[in-house]
């Protein structure tokens, strides 16, 4: 009978324990959502590496303070969308049926203007019956996304700010360089947009633009593009376009001897992609970046990522970045992340977003717009020898 | 729940597109221009409701006159080719539209902003339904009434005369022919009702999705849509139906857990379906065991 | 329009004739396999850039000379198509063509996904061939690459035709397509003849995905629905089941697309292209070489 009852104090001691330590173990679940297939799979496949990476580096050092005291891990979800805007919506809704206050993503600028455009326009707006759930881009780059919804946030880089002063910088290092010529994937929103960016700003630096070449997302043949490049003579290519097209195009002014004295890239294009195409062709092209391993940071972070089995490039440093912002709002906020408060903690972690005026980065600090854009430090990089070395960091 | 009520619109978009190329199938003809009546309802229904200010009703009814005038349109040259070349017919028209609509800007200023389709950026900001306090619920049932209106007709007219003559042409034409069946007419018929269905459909995805753009109508949503029926057996309207719920609950949202193995099985699947059942989930045979046992449940009850 | 345009229009087209050597070769698989089973196979543009990827997997593992990719390539063609028909053909009764042209659409998404798969959706450099070989006549110059694959395509074709017209193998393969029922009373088995045809047609279409890598550099999962489409046009304009026809149309929908990218620009070109297959389509259905009806 004493064993019995000791067995069952014993017993009840251990309960006590586990429920008293399980008190301790919270988990918090961010869920992070973009495309894993298809032509821009790597994406994805980074941008997952990324916020993993990220979590681990917080859970490490302890974990997030929730609103009530308690420490919390988080743990990370991805979920494919395929690019596709239909899944897209569908995916967000998902995560908005769980106790989830906020999603980091997509990976497609037109799944992000259809999944910004079913939500809430305008916060307290009852009339307006669209979702009320916070989003955070990382990768989603064409312009002005950000303002579609005041539920919806993005970590990109700004790259009106990175041309203007690239073109800038440019005319000082090569003031005798005096043409441009343009080249520019057009059904492709991001690299077209980003083009009128360019071109823009080429002559706000007093270049000639002398003409453009157009060409589609999936061409495979470019000598027309290139023989009216080469009858033009410019001095300087710049080329928006993905690594596909890019390469091809490299490629063809390879073959027909086409050599500008300097080659302007698109931001995209500064990964692998673009070096495991065309290493050679692509020699000396300069782009504009918000992610380089200059920083102890930064170079930390590259390692983190790679561990899990993505690379650091500047649209998976962003979803890295992501994590701690929504570490410091989930901490400022007190968020609770309990389940019978998740409309307030999406509340709170909306506010969070846009009251922040500046979070960290990995190249340093990151300005925040009353439009809940990002203004990103940057740098420029060129590709030499195979990889992309850093060619200038501008100070300010 | 948001998330079901979601999957469940989409499902019902999805139901209209198979169910336009139900229509034309049936006559025996494999038309991949769907995706493109689908596209000008989608554009048409969109510019009326944010650029005319028009309510939903009205706009995904013109949607659909303007999709079925452009099938008819498109029915008499397709006529006159038959098989793989019909196939390649419709997926030139497809993405001759596409391309239209790639090249397409029509904008208006208001209130400070452009709005309207701008050529390769699409048309953003259709927000009828958000901006008139329209619950997912609400949604979900406006879509699922049009569609269950849209089967019904279908399904009537499967049992009634006209549906015996389009089977009579997709069977065998020669022989419908010379019962004096004018085939001309049955096959324009067939693809302008199909576009009729593609024209309200895509209305009503434009709605849902708030943003298209030319990507979208592509030879994929082509593909999809001669799917559904395919797959789902061109017995009933109730195989395209489930062909629609195996691919977009199952397939796309069911088999998520999976990660990325998911995609594989996508492909891999329909292959299955297809040796298994060549003529679809719901097939004649299906039909005429349903029959019987309802039938003889009927006797048993008697 | 000076002087200087009208060469460069010219050369647009002539650039656009040698590229369409390419699809000649795609055409040539499509319209066979057409030819043959009166089946489309949707998944053969596919399964030739995946047969093409695959001799990268090759080459990445076996020590060879670069050359050695091409016949790696037509080998692994050979290979997928023999696969494609036991997935896609083989257990499907012949009289569901719906059914078929189905599961070739599953198997170009499968084939699709696992390329995107193994290579993360990254492009890959594809090793060129006679890369800088140009020739010069005049103002014009032509890609050698893309000669070679012409010639290339010409011995495919003039070998497919002494196959099927000058072997055993040919005969029984016509007389499968033309009776399957009375070659089958003659002995003739029609899984074995239907194997060796995709088989043949698979290793033309590694061939050709191998041509057409050589051809851009570059191998991306971008390639398969456009070629896909290219494929099907220029099978349907030469006339299903000609050879000769899809070389030809080949060389005509390449030339005919850098004309119109040189007049109305890229934003238009496809459209175009498109509307011309249609009007093609309505006023000679039967394309190019069209057999009259009834003949062998």
């Amino acid at each position: 009978m004493l064993k019995g009852i000791a067995a069952l104090a014993a017993l009840g001691t251990l309960l006590a324990f586990s429920v008293a330590a399980g008190a301790q173990e919270r988990t918090v679940k961010i869920t992070g959502f973009g495309a894993k297939s298809g032509v821009v799979r790597v994406f994805g496949v980074n941008s997952e590496a990324a916020l993993r990476a990220a979590a681990e580096q917080i859970n490490n050092a302890g974990g997030v303070t929730l609103g009530d005291g308690s420490k919390a891990k988080i743990t990370v979800e991805f979920l494919d969308d395929r690019c596709n805007a239909e899944e897209g919506i569908s995916v967000v809704r998902r995560i908005a049926s769980t106790d989830a206050f906020v999603a980091v993503g997509p990976t497609c600028s037109n799944v992000a203007e259809s999944l910004f455009g079913i939500l809430q326009k305008k916060v307290g707006d009852a009339s307006d019956s669209g979702l009320q759930f916070p989003i955070i881009a990382d990768v989603a780059a064409k312009g002005g996304l950000a303002k579609i919804s005041e539920w919806s946030f993005r970590n990109v880089p700004s790259e009106f700010e990175m041309y203007k002063s690239l073109f800038a910088w440019l005319k000082t290092q090569h003031p005798d360089l005096k043409t441009l010529w343009g080249g520019v994937e057009k059904d492709f929103a991001h690299s077209n947009a980003t083009f009128g960016v360019m071109k823009a700003q080429a002559e706000a630096n007093g270049l000639q633009v002398l003409g453009q070449s157009e060409w589609l997302l999936a061409d495979t043949t470019f000598s027309t593009q290139v023989r009216e490049m080469k009858r033009a003579n410019p001095e300087i290519v710049a080329i928006s376009a993905h690594p596909f097209t890019s390469c091809g195009v490299l490629k063809e002014m390879e073959r027909q001897g086409v050599k500008p004295k300097l080659l302007v890239g698109l931001t995209s294009s500064s990964s692998i992609e673009t070096l495991q195409g065309c290493a050679k062709q692509a020699e000396g092209i300069i782009i504009p970046t918000s992610f380089a391993p200059v920083t102890p940071e930064a170079v930390k972070a590259a390692e983190q990522v790679a561990k899990f089995g993505g690379s650091a490039d500047l649209h998976s440093a962003a979803a890295y970045e992501v994590m701690f912002i929504l570490k410091d709002v989930i901490e400022t906020q007190k968020i609770m992340a309990k389940p019978e408060t998740v409309a307030a903690d999406r509340a709170k972690m909306r506010e969070g977003l846009a009251a922040l005026k500046e979070t960290p980065g990995l190249l340093g600090k990151i300005g925040r717009t009353a439009d809940r854009e990002a203004i990103k430090p940057y740098l420029y990089v060129h590709a030499k020898d195979g990889s992309w070395q850093v060619l200038y960091k501008p100070s300010s | 729940m948001d998330f079901y009520l979601g999957l469940i619109q989409i499902i019902g978009v999805h139901t209209l597109l198979g169910l336009s190329a139900y229509c034309v199938l049936q006559t025996g003809q494999v038309s991949l221009a769907q995706a493109g009546f689908f596209a000008i309802g989608a554009y048409v229904a969109g510019m009326l409701t944010v650029l005319a200010g028009w309510p939903i009703m009205p706009a995904l009814v013109v949607a659909a006159i303007v999709a079925g005038a452009m099938a008819c349109a498109v029915g008499f040259p397709a006529l006159r080719v038959r098989g793989l070349m019909l196939v390649v017919a419709t997926i030139a028209f497809g993405e001759a539209v596409r391309l239209f609509f790639f090249n397409f800007t029509y904008q208006l200023e208001r209130g400070g902003f452009r709005i309207g389709p701008h050529g390769g950026e699409g048309f953003r900001q259709i927000r009828y339904f958000p901006e008139h306090g329209w619950s997912t619920l609400e949604v979900m049932l406006f879509i699922w009434v049009v569609v269950v209106l849209v089967m019904a007709a279908i399904w009537w007219m499967d049992r009634s005369r006209a549906g015996a003559v389009l089977r009579a042409v997709g069977e065998d034409e020669v022989a419908a022919q010379s019962s004096g069946i004018n085939v001309t007419a049955v096959k324009v018929f067939a693809m302008t009702v199909g576009g009729v269905i593609a024209g309200i459909g895509g209305g009503l995805f434009a709605h849902y999705t708030t943003h298209i753009e030319h990507v979208q109508f592509g030879v994929v949503l082509a593909t999809f849509a001669v799917a559904y029926p395919i797959l789902g057996g061109l017995s009933s309207v109730f195989g395209t139906l489930l062909a629609v719920i195996f691919v977009q609950g199952f397939l796309i949202e069911g088999l998520r857990f999976m990660g990325d193995w998911r995609n594989l099985l996508f492909g891999a699947l329909i292959v299955l379906a297809m040796n298994v059942r060549p003529r679809g989930l719901i097939d004649a045979a299906t039909i005429a065991a349903i029959r019987r046992i309802v039938r003889g449940k009927e006797h048993a009850g008697a | 329009m000076d002087l200087l345009d009208v060469i460069d229009g010219v050369q647009s087209v002539a650039d656009g004739v040698l590229f369409g050597a390419t699809y000649a070769l795609l055409g040539i698989g499509f319209t066979l396999i057409f030819g043959v089973m009166h089946k489309i196979n949707l998944a053969f543009a596919a399964a030739s850039v995946g047969a093409a990827y695959a001799s990268l997997l090759i080459l990445a593992g076996v020590r060879a000379p670069p050359a050695l990719v091409f016949v790696a390539a037509a080998a692994c063609g050979g290979g997928i198509g023999a696969l494609v028909y036991l997935v896609g053909f083989r257990f499907i009764p012949l009289a569901n063509p719906l059914a078929t042209l189905m599961s070739t659409v599953g198997i170009l998404l499968l084939i699709d996904e696992i390329i995107v798969h193994t290579t993360q959706g990254v492009p890959l450099n594809y090793p060129a061939l006679f890369s800088d070989v140009i020739i010069r006549a005049g103002p014009f110059s032509l890609r050698g690459d893309l000669m070679f694959v012409f010639a290339l395509g010409c011995v495919c074709m003039a070998l497919l035709t002494a196959l099927l017209y000058c072997t055993r193998l040919g005969l029984a393969t016509r007389a499968v397509s033309q009776q399957p029922v009375a070659a089958e009373l003659c002995g003739i088995s029609i899984t074995n003849v239907n194997v060796l045809t995709f088989v043949i047609t698979g290793v033309v279409g590694g061939l050709a995905g191998a041509m057409i890598g050589a051809a851009i550099g570059i191998l991306s999962p971008l390639l398969s629905l456009p070629l896909t489409i290219k494929g099907l046009i220029v099978t349907v304009i030469g006339g299903l089941g000609s050879i000769p026809g899809a070389v030809i149309a080949g060389l005509l929908v390449g030339g005919l697309e850098n004309l119109f990218q040189f007049l109305r620009g890229v934003s238009e070109r496809d459209l175009y292209v498109m509307l011309l297959l249609f009007v093609f389509l309505v006023f000679r259905p039967r394309g190019l070489s069209a057999r009259p009806p009834g003949h062998a």
